[in-house]
């Protein structure tokens, strides 16, 4: 009997706890907000300031940049996706496509600065004629220096590479410097690290890796196949450190750090990065250039969206108008040496103060960006055909078989529905 | 017959409560799950979207998927090369450690210790031993002049391969030689007196007395060892990734690869129906070749 009465008691305080619970629930909603690693520097700082003045928290989950896809995959189809997300600009068409993001067509037309969104994030963000997210962050691949070994190889630091023949002969000087200094670095075993900073080349030597609509490959180009070819030669001739051909992308940046390597392609990040980690390096960067000149860049970074299956979608739409902000973009974003999404605001205080910036700006807008909603599967994946091709082509077989044998897998993949 | 069931029910229903728990956790946990595979390897089942039934298309596709072989053909060296190699380095530890001398239980507890360890926490740690950069094992051989520059031991397939061999025969050994301990421990001590007295050597005593007694030891150590090996995942993809080249892709990774990088979730099951009826086949195969004759 007394055990029952217990039971009772425990029963209703249960009940009263839960309902007060709910109840605070609804007064202030909790958004939950998935971003993949390489954002978290950034995103942390500006999550807290949202929370400190609204009343709707943010819940802030940091994924791995390689499980990303895989994650927020498994947990839409699960049912357990966040209620808001940004991703890879990349992905985008790949969730469209699959339906699992908000239609925001409206909501992002009406935004008064709609016309100077990043125009590489908006047309990745669209799939059969609606708009599917918005641009969040800005980040334009570009060719990082070290002004310090330039000098001491006799090279003019002023005068950084202008064409791809220009990067070989500065390699060579600068490795021939020993004492384990090498003159490039790139990660030989990650395919998103070199979509990035490898197709400049080719697109500023006038070839492509896949077609304009993304429909099918065009890896049979002179561009494609001189830009490999450098990258071969650069490595049997001993130019670039021997880790990079199992650097899966965890050392992107950081042999750069050591002040033995001299030229790396890297993105914009880059340059705040150094100037607070490693003020001793003195660096400058320049554009990707093609191999007669001209120059180009991957215009990348993430994109914001709201899943379909989001229980908070107005809550979530007034983050991301936050996010979009003055406020963020400038203010967090800009501050911590990154690019604003908005052109109108390419121009601000903390970019005047440092030319560098103001390059990797015009990089981005510049930019290209390829589309296709099998991005992950040809590019990103560790054992794909773009990650095999490369390896083949610098480490292996040689640039011709290598893309013999990577153009089947390429349409294999781009004929899946 | 359905009172045959009731009557045996009623006899033995103690029995049948007391199995009951393992029951629903097999059923809940191994027959439903498998079931759903079987059932969605007949379906095209993406990961975001709707599934329909294709009947045998995904097996059919599977026959002409040449990296799906390549891996089972890869996964079937690795395994050949490793479970004999573990086998051998535990039964030599069994011995070590089936005496009765001072401290063998500390040995005991050290060798076992690294099965304790999880298999990704413990392909991590040797992913930064074997780093040319930071790793110990290219500094060390440095140091001793051995070679003169770091070695990239995960950057060839075969240096890769035996790299991750070294790692699981640190990791796993142990496990097998508890296995192998516990059989060895289980022959009655009066044979080894006898064959003393009768003047037979150490090897002699191994060889006619604990290799005959221990077959079915042998039998499941060597069965668990191989599942194991044929089911290997985590090593290769925190340390390899599947490279270089793609070289190194074992049947699980591929599996995954299927299912999460490529979204088809009734292709990866398809796969698994397979790769169980390949182990069924050599598990069986196994137990008929170390059956024990006087059964």
């Amino acid at each position: 009997m007394k055990n029952n009465f217990v039971l009772k008691k425990l029963l209703g305080g249960l009940t009263a706890s839960l309902l007060s619970l709910s109840v605070y629930a609804q007064a202030n909603q909790e958004l939950s907000f998935w971003i993949r690693a390489s954002d978290a520097g950034f995103v942390e700082p500006m999550v807290k300031v949202w929370n400190a003045k609204h009343p709707n928290k943010v819940v802030l989950t940091v994924i791995p940049n390689d499980d990303f896809v895989t994650k927020f995959g498994t947990a839409v189809a699960g049912g357990a996706a966040p209620d808001v997300v940004a991703l890879d600009l990349i992905f985008v068409p790949t969730f469209a496509q699959a339906g699992q993001l908000s239609d925001m067509t409206p909501e992002a037309g009406a935004l008064p600065f709609a016309k100077s969104l990043s125009p590489s994030h908006v047309r990745l963000a669209q799939y059969g004629g609606k708009q599917y997210a918005v641009p969040f962050s800005a980040e334009s691949s570009v060719l990082l220096y070290n002004k310090a070994l330039f000098k001491r190889a006799g090279l003019d630091p002023q005068k950084p590479p202008k064409t791809m023949g220009e990067i070989e002969a500065a390699a060579k000087k600068i490795t021939a410097l020993g004492g384990g200094v090498k003159g490039f670095y790139f990660s030989g075993a990650c395919g998103g690290c070199n979509i990035f900073t490898m197709t400049p080349y080719v697109w500023a030597s006038g070839g492509d890796v896949l077609s304009a609509d993304g429909k099918s490959e065009v890896l049979d180009n002179p561009a494609l196949r001189n830009t490999l070819s450098m990258y071969r030669r650069m490595w049997t001739d001993g130019l670039i450190p021997r880790g990079a051909k199992t650097d899966n992308g965890s050392n992107f940046i950081s042999p750069f750090f050591t002040g033995k390597v001299g030229m790396v392609g890297t993105g914009a990040f880059a340059i705040g990065l150094l100037k607070k980690e490693h003020p001793e390096i003195d660096f400058g960067i320049t554009p990707l250039p093609g191999d007669k000149g001209g120059s180009s860049s991957f215009a990348g970074g993430d994109s914001i969206a709201i899943p379909a299956a989001s229980k908070h979608k107005k809550e979530a739409w007034e983050f991301i108008k936050w996010a979009l902000s003055e406020e963020v973009q400038v203010e967090q974003f800009a501050k911590n040496g990154s690019i604003p999404v908005r052109s109108d605001l390419a121009d601000n205080a903390y970019s005047k103060q440092d030319p560098r910036f103001a390059m990797a700006s015009a990089a981005m807008q510049a930019g290209r960006t390829p589309y296709s909603v099998h991005f992950n599967q040809l590019i990103n994946d560790a054992n794909g055909p773009w990650l095999a091709m490369i390896q083949e082509a610098v480490f292996g077989k040689g640039v011709d078989a290598a893309i013999k044998d990577a153009q089947p897998r390429f349409r294999k993949i781009l004929t899946t529905p | 017959m359905f009172a045959h069931l009731r009557r045996s029910l009623a006899r033995h229903r103690a029995g049948y409560l007391f199995i009951l728990p393992c029951l629903l956790v097999t059923t809940v946990f191994f027959i439903v799950p498998l079931l759903m595979t079987v059932w969605m390897s007949f379906n095209h089942w993406p990961l975001l979207g709707s599934s329909s039934f294709i009947g045998f298309k995904n097996y059919l596709d599977l026959l002409s998927d040449e990296s799906f072989w390549g891996s089972i053909a890869f996964t079937l060296k690795y395994t050949l090369v490793v479970t004999p190699a573990i086998f051998l380095v535990a039964f030599g530890l069994a011995l070590l450690v089936n005496r009765s001398v001072r401290f063998v239980g500390l040995f005991r507890t050290a060798y076992f210790l690294p099965v304790v360890i999880g298999m990704t926490t413990a392909s991590l740690l040797w992913t930064w031993m074997f780093n040319d950069q930071v790793g110990i094992f290219s500094a060390v051989l440095m140091d001793l002049g051995v070679i003169d520059e770091p070695v990239q031991w995960l950057g060839e397939t075969n240096s890769a391969l035996a790299s991750i061999l070294v790692m699981v025969l640190w990791k796993a050994s142990g496990f097998t030689m508890v296995i192998l301990l516990v059989g060895m421990q289980a022959i009655p001590h009066d044979l080894y007196e006898a064959a003393c007295l009768d003047g037979a050597s150490w090897w002699s005593q191994i060889r006619h007395i604990t290799i005959p007694l221990m077959r079915r030891t042998f039998a499941l150590a060597l069965t668990m060892s191989l599942i194991g090996s044929f089911l290997a995942f985590e090593q290769f993809f925190v340390m390899t990734r599947g490279g270089p080249f793609n070289s190194t892709i074992t049947v699980v990774h591929w599996i995954y690869r299927a299912s999460f990088t490529y979204f088809k979730l009734g292709y990866g099951a398809a796969m698994s129906v397979v790769l169980l009826l390949i182990l069924l086949a050599i598990s069986g195969l196994q137990m008929y070749l170390l059956r024990d004759d006087h059964e």
